[in-house]
């Protein structure tokens, strides 16, 4: 087994590969890491992000234009419990900046911003226009997507497991995976899939008495407000992970996450405010 | 007779007039108002909404007719007693 450790994306990296030799491979997915950081990452002036939310309107690269189309789709079918659009209700909520720096300086706007902005998406010419008004950010999405990209690199050369700051793929092989809860850690055996976790026990900070953390809910523009401290749950790729866990989190109560992980039958752990863990779709 | 040719004119003319007052103001000869400008535009915020709709529908019946052999494999997952190789954690 060779392990690789790194930071992207904001977040630790870890690359699993049941191999002995494998120092190209794991060098091919850590630099697909920064690749796709350096073209996607809010926080980087000259990213093709960044001039996309300068300009409004642009001819994108095939990466920026796969992640609008997922994030679109993510965005239909969560019911808007995921929204590309949170850029500016993030940045109103003080999270302007890479989360280390944040901390220290937040500076809450007094109103939160707009969500659910329209953005187009034109496949043939590869254009992307944003509503006046709006600016992407892929926080929820990016991770889990550089994970699969990963993966797919990694496992050429054997069983393989991508761990994305809490977003991990993995192929070959069942894999161990340790889930926080109040009661302990739990191990999933976690064998030809990916998990994800969506919470506010990470990246929050506060100002003056009030407590802000980066999970946006589009219905509001402020941070969720929900019965939930964080989910994590079980799909086929870590991008599809992602975009769930997160929409379970924005549910308004547990109970009724956990329903919808049941008619999903996406096995997946939920976290309470007050100290409960609930098992749901089908994890038992 | 000649009462008749007369009429008959006065009928022609009557329904020559009304054809071309209805085409000229069907052909829209005068500049746009700002109000019509604002509904043109509206209309065409209205036709790129459909064009994204079908062309993230028609990504959605892409991936449904993919075959299942291509897509990702069904995870399996279950709780063990083992020590985890790593951990999860909000992203």
């Amino acid at each position: 087994m060779v392990h690789r450790a790194f930071r992207a994306m904001g977040t630790d990296v870890e690359l699993f590969l049941d191999s002995t030799d494998a120092t190209t491979l794991l060098a091919e997915a850590e630099d697909e890491f920064h690749r796709v950081e350096s073209l996607l990452s809010r926080f980087r002036p000259a990213s093709e992000l960044s001039r996309l939310n300068r300009t409004r309107a642009m001819q994108v690269g095939p990466e920026l234009l796969e992640l609008a189309q997922l994030s679109l789709e993510a965005r239909d079918q969560s019911g808007g419990r995921f929204d590309p659009t949170v850029y500016d209700a993030l940045v109103a909520a003080g999270y302007d900046r890479s989360f280390e720096l944040v901390a220290a300086t937040a500076v809450v706007a007094a109103e939160p911003a707009r969500c659910s902005g329209h953005v187009t998406v034109d496949v043939a010419s590869s254009t992307i226009v944003l509503e006046s008004g709006f600016r992407l950010d892929f926080g929820g999405i990016a991770k889990g997507w550089t994970a699969d990209r990963a993966l797919a690199l990694l496992e050429r050369g054997g069983p393989a497991l991508v761990n994305a700051g809490g977003d991990i793929a993995s192929a070959g092989r069942a894999w161990p995976i340790g889930v926080e809860t109040p009661d302990g850690e739990i191990t999933l055996e976690l064998d030809g899939g990916a998990l994800a976790t969506s919470g506010r026990d990470r990246r929050r900070w506060r100002q003056g008495d009030a407590s802000q953390h980066h999970v946006i809910d589009p219905s509001t523009g402020k941070p969720a407000e929900g019965e939930l401290l964080r989910v994590t749950t079980v799909a086929r790729t870590a991008t599809e992970a992602e975009v769930l866990a997160k929409s379970l989190f924005l549910r308004a109560d547990a109970a009724a996450a956990a329903v919808e992980a049941d008619e999903r039958c996406a096995p997946t752990i939920l976290v309470t405010r007050d100290g409960r863990t609930l098992l749901a779709g089908g994890l038992a | 007779m000649t009462r008749h040719i007369v009429r008959l004119y006065i009928a022609s003319a009557s329904v020559l007039g009304l054809f071309l007052a209805w085409a000229g103001i069907a052909a829209h000869p005068w500049p746009q108002t700002q109000s019509s400008a604002a509904g043109a535009q509206a209309q065409a915020q209205a036709l790129a909404q459909y064009q994204q709709r079908l062309q993230l529908d028609a990504a959605l019946v892409r991936k449904l007719t993919v075959p299942e052999s291509v897509q990702a494999p069904t995870p399996r997952v279950r709780i063990v007693t083992l020590p985890p190789l790593t951990t999860t954690r909000t992203s």
